[in-house]
């Protein structure tokens, strides 16, 4: 029983979207989703979930907003505390069950809301080490960074490498409000913010909601004729999420985790040859060459790839088409959604300025961000 | 189907609030009262957890075992780093901050803390100590350790 993606819908992608409420976000988001898949949600949908976080939205108990605006009243609605991406992995449980013919996966960020962002991420940190106060919770990504390019050798010059790429690609997509044209020595040469992270090579933070209709195979072809296959998905946390002095520093454990368990649902053993693209973690620049190196897409010397020009919209297997986070910017839990939002649209051929020719298979990988360890990896591909 | 926006950022009313979460009373936990004993005492704890030991100590081990609490006595050194800058709004700190992972030989883990160094003469595999704040002014948290300093003479 494969699963597919019938539909999907989104609203916003600004840094700033001041007219609407999250929740009229979420509503606007899920119209267009129906729209574009040609299902009632009052009628065809059998369950939703939305994957959101209290402290993201400002009220306790968020899940109580998740049904309405989205259409699941009176239907089974669960809300999962995590990326969007471990969302989708829930539905296609639920699909390939045979008790859901049709799952709504939704997810939404309005980061501009929240006054106290730089707050909020203190208040994930374990109190053990949250008394410390160190003035810029992003330290981790330092820290990781850091370790990261001592143990593969990558040095800034790459690291900055991934944000001209990631940043530049983006003046071509419409979502991507942080594209810009910025040059290997304009990053280099600006201050870091958190070593050996400049303000380039730190994504912003973006508002948005997506919604995405999934559907089983027997049904689908009652859904349009845009069907994108979910052929894997899987997710992990790592030791080191609650105690992060304990993560394997410069390394994504629960990425490859969550690779090689989507691979094996869809049949891969060598990705870089039966995928044509990825669409994967960049929120911080290193954390591309990292997921890069955890998903399989080059080994362990993707830094030298990259040099080639191996990961760029033309080269062997292009990485982050869309511009990536560094370009959309972070929409909290639906971080993984967006990206796969762009892995979908490239599929269709929908994807104008950022089109990819002849793309029929990608990898989509996720991660939740700091202080999280958990990661989410999907395959998608059309017929 | 779609709603009808205003444009105009002054049409924008914004209801302001305030997540109730300024008071909490964590409970350190079984290994938690421990550590911070021993950080009155001037000890730093990890746990054994068969044969691996890892820093900070915790009640369980990653391999969901009951782990064995042991002090741990360095020397320090440190596994990575970053300095901080600026905040995550963009507010430039009057002096940037040294802040690494501070681990041992062997061990899993370690300790994030400040190191009191020149941020251009921090690298990883610089040997260090714990400079713990006077016993009286202790209170069982990780900042009575107030840095960690280069050891003299390495």
């Amino acid at each position: 029983m494969r699963v597919a993606v019938v539909g999907v819908g989104w609203y916003g992608f600004k840094p700033v979207v001041p007219e609407l409420s999250f929740r009229e976000m979420m509503f606007e988001a899920a119209v267009r989703a129906y729209e574009d898949a040609g299902v009632d949600p009052r009628r065809d949908v059998d369950a939703f979930i939305s994957c959101q976080e209290d402290f993201w939205e400002g009220v306790a108990i968020s899940n109580e907003f998740a049904p309405e605006p989205i259409g699941g009243a009176l239907r089974p609605t669960i809300t999962i505390t995590g990326d969007g991406l471990q969302c989708v992995g829930q539905a296609y449980m639920m699909v390939r069950s045979g008790a859901f013919k049709v799952v709504v996966v939704e997810a939404h960020a309005k980061p501009s809301s929240i006054v106290t962002l730089q707050e909020v991420y203190e208040l994930s940190l374990d109190p053990f080490i949250r008394t410390l106060k160190i003035p810029n919770p992003l330290f981790q990504a330092g820290l990781d960074a850091v370790a990261y390019m001592r143990r593969s050798g990558a040095s800034r010059e790459h690291l900055a490498m991934v944000a001209v790429k990631n940043k530049t690609r983006g003046l071509l997509n419409p979502r991507a409000s942080y594209s810009a044209k910025v040059t290997l020595d304009e990053v280099l040469n600006s201050k870091p913010v958190v070593y050996p992270l400049t303000r380039y090579e730190i994504a912003g933070f973006t508002d948005v909601a997506i919604n995405v209709v999934l559907a089983s195979e027997d049904v689908a072809r009652r859904f349009g004729d845009k069907h994108v296959w979910i052929d894997g998905v899987w997710w992990a946390t790592e030791v080191g999420t609650g105690v992060i002095e304990w993560h394997e520093w410069g390394r994504m454990p629960s990425m490859k985790t969550a690779a090689l368990g989507a691979y094996k649902l869809a049949g891969i053993e060598d990705p870089l040859r039966q995928t044509d693209f990825a669409e994967v973690e960049d929120r911080f620049s290193y954390m591309e060459l990292l997921a890069l190196e955890e998903l399989g897409l080059g080994g362990d010397g993707v830094h030298r790839l990259l040099e080639q020009g191996y990961y760029n919209p033309g080269g062997g297997y292009p990485v982050n088409p869309s511009g990536g986070s560094l370009s959309i910017g972070v929409t909290l839990e639906a971080t993984g959604l967006s990206r796969l939002l762009e892995a979908i649209l490239q599929l269709r051929g929908e994807a104008g300025g950022v089109q990819l020719k002849d793309v029929r298979r990608a990898i989509v990988a996720s991660w939740r961000g700091p202080p999280t360890y958990t990661s989410a990896v999907a395959v998608v591909s059309k017929d | 189907m779609s709603l009808w926006k205003k444009s105009r950022v002054v049409d924008v009313i914004h209801v302001e609030g305030r997540m109730e979460t300024e008071k909490y009373v964590y409970t350190p936990g079984l290994a938690g009262v421990k550590v911070a004993e021993a950080l009155i005492e001037g000890k730093i704890m990890g746990v054994r957890c068969g044969g691996e030991l890892y820093i900070p100590a915790k009640t369980y081990c990653p391999d969901h075992s009951e782990g064995e609490l042991v002090e741990v006595r360095g020397p320090w050194v440190i596994k990575s780093y970053t300095i901080v800058y600026e905040d995550m709004y963009g507010e430039k700190l009057d002096k940037p901050v040294v802040v690494a992972l501070l681990g041992i030989e062997g061990a899993r883990g370690g300790l994030i803390h400040y190191v009191d160094v020149d941020p251009d003469k921090v690298r990883i595999g610089l040997k260090v100590e714990p400079v713990f704040k006077p016993r009286e002014e202790r209170r069982g948290l990780i900042t009575d350790i107030m840095f960690f300093k280069p050891v003299e003479h390495s």
